[in-house]
């Protein structure tokens, strides 16, 4: 009997710390979401930025903003840096996107191990019933 | 009681879609809904500031320099002049600026612009599923909470299922086609038996029909269609017959007028046309009583079937081209027990046959007797489905009294 309690609350035991892990997972995936948001949204202006450029002429003047300074940039160099900037937003994306992948499949594998421990408690539960 | 042979299930819309999660999701897309509307008035206001900016922009180099009120720290100004009016400093994006001209800066603007309405847009797109969505919720969630039921009816022949609902859900055939569903249902038992004693008056017909027996002959056809070459000794009982059906079908589908009338105006046309026609019609009985059967009951199997069936989305109509198949393969069976050749190209009833085929008009004289036959039907279809009546003749005139 007492044997078959204790097995019960560590099965309990077991299914509780599952449903922690799996709530950890959603928050990351939410957390995924979120930056996945902010960087396509930056990549979609770091494109816009690129095309303004382009129809600059070559001695317009560009100016960057770094903190409360404007300074004044060479309009090669600001081509460069927002292409480079939009190359690694992408690369970031990316990454993500994978990360994304593993957290869903750790999730959707805790859930399945979550049903089979209810599953057994059940039985267990079961078998007390019985007996 | 010879009951057709039709399963059936009834499921309670509860049961499919729990009245709570019909409610969830529709709290839920409600939800959408609203995050995407106001999405929507903040690109407007972007539009609208962007506009206005436009038109001071271009406002500005109209003057060498413009004496305003400069604002100085939170809460003071103080009076300037603001000089090279046409110099501007346009923010790019991403921390970037650029100096610019007017007009330069007016087409930055404008593109901007630009892409704005085009985010407007996705956004009204994606609102609009949205609200297809919503509505879909809501109806579900008013059916559910008024305990509405699927009912969904098996044939047991070779005839592909039917599924009838009775509600205000979507079906491909008209409204009118639920409503008739409704009231039909109780109606298909019956036609059912009626179509089951045809068979089994055509196959004693074939049995009676080298003795010359025409009576029979012609009763089966009567009771298997509207039309049907007859001699004149039984002229009336067929009508009688055709009249009943006629007058049931007129119960079931009262609210498919438009289909009645073209029901009854097509035996009608045969009627007419074949009154010219009873000299023929008496040589045609003999010779073409096979064909006449297969004919007519292709013919009125289209108008008779659908009737049994219930396919009242349309009869002699047929807008469900599987209402059609199914006739045909409801023809079979019935066709091939007394001739052997089952037509199947005899899908379009409408006035092919017509002409060809003998039919008295009589059915017209006796529309008066439509009412007190179809009470004394009813009883005596339930009373005689059990019986054989070895000679039809002898049911009708029971039913005439």
């Amino acid at each position: 009997m007492s044997s078959s309690s204790t097995a019960l609350r560590e099965l309990q035991r077991d299914l509780e710390n599952k449903a922690n892990d799996l709530s950890k997972l959603q928050k990351d995936i939410a957390k995924n979401h979120q930056v996945r948001k902010k960087y396509t949204i930056q990549l979609g202006e770091n494109e816009l930025v690129l095309k303004e450029l382009d129809l600059l002429k070559e001695d317009a003047n560009v100016y960057k903003l770094i903190g409360p300074v404007l300074v004044k940039q060479d309009l090669a160099e600001a081509n460069a840096n927002v292409r480079k900037r939009i190359e690694y937003i992408s690369a970031e994306l990316k990454r993500l996107d994978g990360s994304l992948q593993d957290l869903e499949e750790k999730q959707h594998s805790k859930r399945e191990a979550i049903l089979k421990v209810q599953q057994r408690i059940q039985s267990h539960q079961a078998g007390k019933a019985k007996a | 009681m010879g009951k057709p042979e039709m399963k059936g299930t009834v499921t309670s819309l509860s049961s499919v879609f729990p009245p709570e999660e019909v409610q969830k999701a529709a709290k839920m897309v409600e939800g959408k809904l609203s995050e995407k509307q106001s999405e929507m008035n903040q690109l407007k206001e972007f539009i609208a500031d962007n506009t206005s900016l436009i038109n001071l922009v271009q406002k500005l180099p109209d003057e060498l320099h413009h004496d305003i009120m400069v604002p100085f720290g939170k809460a003071a100004f103080f009076p300037g002049r603001l000089i090279h009016t046409n110099e501007f400093l346009v923010l790019l994006g991403e921390n970037y600026y650029a100096d610019r001209t007017a007009k330069q800066t007016v087409e930055i603007l404008k593109r901007r612009g630009k892409s704005l309405m085009s985010k407007v847009d996705a956004l009204k797109a994606e609102m609009q599923d949205l609200k297809a969505e919503a509505s879909f919720f809501d109806s579900t969630a008013s059916e559910v909470a008024d305990d509405l039921v699927e009912i969904r009816e098996y044939e047991e022949d070779n005839s592909p299922e039917r599924v009838s609902q009775s509600g205000p859900v979507e079906l491909e055939s008209p409204s009118v086609a639920e409503a008739d569903n409704k009231v039909s249902a109780s109606e298909d038992d019956e036609y059912a038996r009626l179509m089951l004693r045809l068979e089994e008056l055509e196959k004693e017909e074939l049995a009676a029909e080298d003795d010359g027996e025409n009576d029979e002959d012609e009763d089966e056809d009567a009771n298997a269609n509207a039309t049907e070459t007859e001699t004149d000794g039984d002229e009336d009982e067929d009508e009688l017959t055709e009249a009943a059906f006629h007058g049931k079908k007129d119960e079931g589908y009262s609210s498919l007028d438009h289909n009645q009338r073209y029901l009854e105006s097509q035996p009608r046309k045969q009627l007419q046309q074949s009154k010219g026609k009873d000299p023929m019609n008496e040589e045609m009985s003999t010779k073409y009583n096979h064909q006449d059967l297969t004919n007519q009951l292709a013919c009125t199997g289209l108008t008779a079937e659908p009737v049994t069936k219930g396919n009242y989305g349309g009869e002699c109509e047929i807008p469900h081209g599987r209402i059609v198949h199914q006739d045909t393969k409801m023809l079979n069976p019935p066709v091939n027990a007394s001739v052997p050749s089952g037509k199947k190209p005899v899908q379009t009833p409408k006035s092919e046959f017509d002409s060809s085929k003998a039919f008295t008009g009589s059915i017209i004289e006796h529309t008066e007797n439509l009412e007190k036959k179809l009470p004394e039907q009813k009883t005596t279809s339930s009373q005689a489905s059990d019986s054989k009546p070895s000679k039809p003749m002898s049911r009708f005139k029971m039913q005439r009294k």
